[in-house]
C-alpha cells in the first residue's frame, strides 16, 4: 500500500518540478532586485570571474590570460560597456554565447569558455546573469580574445570540435533521483562546470568518453577523481565531508590550494549549505570510476628508503610521523586521495614551490606549505613523493626525478610569467 | 702597571664610576630621532596573506675555501689555537677539523666581526658586565691586534717559532697562562681575549654547520642533539626510548 503510494508519488514530484522549472523558464524582469540577486548568485556558482576579473583589477573587465594547451587565450570584457563589453548584446546574443558557444557577430568561441556546461543551465538563470552584469560597472577596456597561433586561431575550427565533444541542451532531471540530487546535478554539470577541470581530455581538449570526473592534468596541477572510487576518489568520504570543503575549503583530508582554492574563494564558499549539500549528495552518487588500486610499492625498494629518511627529516614535523597530518592546518597523507592520483603533478609542484591553503570566513588560516626547491634536488622530490604516495596503506605510481625537473622548469618559467 | 684595555664584553672592575643614566640614554635617545619610516599594508578581508611560489629565505651556507678575514698567519693560529681548546679524542674531531677556526673567520668576517648591531661610539666607560660592550674595538679588530700580538710574544720566547708552530704541551702552556690571566701580551692581560675566543671556539663547535663549524654534525651526534628538528609531537609520549633520527641543520639533510 505504502509503496503503491509512492509510485503515484514519484510522476506527481516529478511533475511539480518540471511545472515548476518552465515557470522559470519564462523570462525574467531583469530590473527586479529578486532576478538581478539570483543573478550574482549564479554568476558566483559559475564563478564568471575566475576568467573574466584580472586578479586586482576592475570585475568582469576582462583580459587575463587562460594557458590552455593551445596556446593562449584572453578573457572577454563582460561588463556592459557599450564598445568593449557586452552592453550593446541582446539577451539571445548573451544566452547563445554562454549556452551554444556561438558569440557576436556569429563567431564560435573556444571551449577554455565552459559553454559546453552552462549549456545545461536553465535559460531563465543565465539571464538572471545578464541582468546581474548589466549593473556592473562598465569598463573600457578592448580585449583581443585570439591569441592563438595557427591553425588553432581560425575559430572555424570549432564547428568540428562542437560536432565531436559539444552536446547542447538543458539539464533533463532525472525523475527517479531526489529533487536534492537533481539540485546537486544541475550545479555540478552546469554551472559549477566541475568537469571543465576534473574529466580527462583528449589530444583535442574534447572530454575522453566514459572517464567522467576521473581526474585529469591541466596547468601543471592534477585535477583529482571525484567518483566514488575509494582509492583515489571521494568514495570515503562523507556528504559532510564534500559540503564542508567546498564551504571552507578544507575538512578532515584536504585543504584546497592552487585551482580549487580560487574556486573555493570564488564560487564555492559563496553557495548556500543546501546547494552544497545538493552538490555533495550527487557527487556521491558518482559511481567509482578509474582504475583500482595498484601494489604499493615495497617499502624495502631504495627509493622507498631514501625517501622515507627525507620524510622523517623534512615532512614529518607538520604531516606527522604516520602522514596523519593536524585536521585544518596541515593535510593528511596516509590514506588521501589526492596522494594517491594516477599523476603527482599537484604533490611535486607543491613540494617544489610550497603553496598557500586557501583562506575563507569559514577557516580564516589559510597555512601554508614552505617551498623545498632550494634544498632538495630532483632524486630526493622523487623518491619522497614516492614514499608518500606508497606508506602507510597508500599505493600509486613511483615518480621520477626526471617528472620533477620538468616541474621545476614549467614552474620556474611560470614564476617568471607571472604579473 | 699594566694598561687593561677594555674589550668585547668585558668590564673593568677596578674603576667604580658607572655608566650614568644620561650617558645609558643619549644613544638611545640618537636612535629615536634616526628611526627609519615604516610602511603597514592593509591586506584586503578573506584573501589570505601575501603568498608567491618559491618564496623562502634559505640560510647562507659557508662555503668552504679560503680565509675570508684572518690572513694565512692569523688563520693557522686560531686553528692552532682551537684545536688545543677542542682536542682531537675518539669521539669528536679536534676544533680545527670541526671547522671552529672557519666558523670564527666567517663571523669576524660578517656583522659580528664589525659590531654592526652594536652602539660603538664613545664614550666608552666602566660598567657592568650586564651593561655590555663598553670598547672601542670590534671584535675583528681585536682579534686581528690580539692574534699578532700572539705570534710576536712566541717569535720572542720560542726562538722564532710562531703558536702554531710550537709543540701541544708549550701551546697548553700558553693557553692556560692566558685563561689564569697570568700572560701579558704587549702589555695587555690576554685572558679577556682568551674568554673571547673560548666562547666563539664552543659556538662554533656546536653551531649548525651553515656557519661552518659543527663539520658532519659531529658536536651533534656526539651530544645526541637531534638539531633543527621543527616537532616532536610524536615523541612526546614516548618514554626512556632512545630517539632514533640522526640530526638535520637548518639547510636540510
Amino acid at each position: 500500500m505504502r509503496s503503491g503510494a509512492l509510485r503515484l508519488a514519484l510522476p506527481a514530484l516529478a511533475l511539480v518540478l518540471i511545472v515548476s522549472m518552465a515557470a522559470r523558464a519564462q523570462t525574467p524582469n531583469k530590473q527586479s532586485f529578486e532576478v538581478i540577486e539570483h543573478g550574482r548568485y549564479m554568476a558566483t556558482a559559475a564563478d564568471c570571474t575566475a576568467c573574466h576579473t584580472v586578479k586586482g583589477g576592475q570585475p568582469f573587465a576582462g583580459g587575463g590570460a587562460l594557458e590552455t594547451p593551445f596556446g593562449v587565450l584572453l578573457a572577454p570584457n563582460i561588463t556592459p560597456d557599450l564598445q568593449t563589453g557586452i552592453g550593446g548584446w541582446t539577451d539571445d546574443a548573451f544566452v547563445n554565447a554562454v549556452q551554444n558557444g556561438i558569440g557576436h557577430g556569429g563567431i564560435y568561441l573556444y571551449p577554455a569558455m565552459p559553454y559546453t556546461y552552462y549549456s545545461k543551465m536553465t535559460r531563465a538563470d543565465v539571464i538572471a546573469i545578464r541582468a546581474y552584469l548589466d549593473t556592473v560597472q562598465p569598463v573600457h577596456n578592448r580585449v583581443v580574445a585570439n591569441q592563438l597561433p595557427f591553425p588553432f586561431n581560425q575559430r572555424e575550427t570549432m564547428v568540428g570540435w562542437n560536432a565531436l565533444y559539444f552536446r547542447p541542451g538543458d539539464f533533463k532531471p532525472d525523475p527517479s533521483q531526489s529533487e536534492e540530487w537533481n539540485r546537486g546535478a544541475y550545479l555540478v554539470e552546469g554551472a559549477e562546470h566541475c568537469g571543465l577541470c576534473h574529466t580527462p581530455k583528449n589530444a583535442m581538449g574534447g572530454d575522453e568518453g566514459g572517464r567522467a570526473m576521473q581526474g585529469s592534468a591541466l596547468q601543471n596541477w592534477y585535477a583529482p577523481d571525484l567518483t566514488g572510487n575509494r582509492h583515489a576518489g571521494l568514495g570515503d568520504w562523507t556528504v559532510d565531508d564534500i559540503v564542508l570543503y567546498l564551504k571552507t575549503g578544507r575538512n578532515r583530508y584536504d585543504i584546497a590550494s592552487g585551482p580549487m582554492a580560487e574556486a573555493v574563494t570564488n564560487s564555492t564558499s559563496h553557495l548556500t549549505d543546501a546547494d552544497l549539500r545538493a552538490m555533495a549528495v550527487y557527487l556521491k552518487s558518482l559511481p567509482p570510476g578509474g582504475r583500482a588500486a595498484p601494489q604499493p610499492i615495497s617499502d624495502q625498494d631504495p627509493a622507498m628508503q631514501h625517501g622515507r629518511a627525507i620524510y622523517d627529516n623534512q615532512c614529518a614535523a607538520c604531516h606527522g610521523g604516520g602522514g596523519q597530518g593536524i585536521v585544518g592546518l596541515f593535510p593528511r597523507l596516509s590514506a588521501a586521495p589526492l596522494v594517491q592520483q594516477e599523476q603527482a603533478a599537484s604533490l611535486i609542484r607543491v613540494v617544489l614551490e610550497g603553496s598557500r591553503a586557501v583562506a575563507t570566513a569559514g577557516a580564516p588560516t589559510g597555512p601554508a606549505m614552505p617551498s623545498f626547491a632550494w634544498q632538495l634536488p630532483d632524486a630526493d622530490i622523487a623518491d619522497v613523493i614516492t614514499y608518500i604516495r606508497n606508506a602507510w596503506g597508500n599505493a600509486a605510481p613511483a615518480v621520477s626525478a626526471n617528472d620533477v625537473g620538468k616541474m621545476r622548469q614549467a614552474l620556474h618559467r611560470e614564476a617568471q610569467q607571472a604579473p | 702597571m699594566s694598561s687593561h684595555p677594555r674589550v668585547p664584553g668585558h668590564a673593568d672592575p677596578g674603576r667604580s664610576t658607572m655608566v650614568t643614566r644620561r650617558h645609558a640614554l643619549l644613544p638611545s635617545t640618537a636612535l629615536l630621532l634616526v628611526a627609519p619610516e615604516t610602511r603597514a599594508e592593509i591586506l584586503p578581508g578573506g584573501t589570505g596573506m601575501p603568498w608567491r611560489p618559491f618564496a623562502g629565505h634559505p640560510p647562507e651556507v659557508v662555503k668552504p675555501g679560503p680565509w675570508v678575514f684572518f690572513t694565512p698567519e692569523e688563520g693557522a693560529a686560531v686553528e692552532a689555537l682551537v684545536d688545543r681548546l677542542i682536542p682531537p679524542d675518539p669521539e669528536t674531531p679536534g676544533g680545527k677539523d670541526c671547522g671552529c677556526a672557519v666558523f670564527i673567520d666567517r663571523e669576524l668576517a660578517g656583522g659580528y666581526g664589525t659590531a654592526s648591531g652594536i652602539y660603538m661610539s664613545p664614550p666608552f666607560l666602566p660598567a657592568t658586565p650586564e651593561q655590555g660592550l663598553q670598547a672601542p674595538l670590534a671584535p675583528a679588530q681585536f682579534y686581528r691586534s690580539m692574534l699578532a700580538a700572539l705570534d710576536q710574544f712566541c717569535r720572542a720566547a720560542y726562538a722564532g717559532k710562531t703558536f702554531a708552530q710550537l709543540p701541544d704541551g708549550e701551546k697548553d702552556q700558553i693557553i692556560t697562562r692566558m685563561e689564569d690571566g697570568s700572560l701579558q701580551l704587549q702589555g695587555t692581560v690576554a685572558k679577556p681575549f682568551f674568554e673571547i675566543l673560548l666562547r666563539d671556539t664552543r659556538q662554533g663547535f656546536f653551531a649548525d654547520p651553515v656557519y661552518g663549524g659543527n663539520r658532519d654534525m659531529a658536536a651533534w651526534k656526539m651530544i645526541g642533539f637531534p638539531g633543527a628538528r621543527y616537532d616532536y609531537r610524536d615523541w612526546v609520549e614516548r618514554h626512556n626510548e632512545r630517539y632514533p633520527h640522526p640530526p638535520i641543520s637548518i639547510a636540510g639533510g
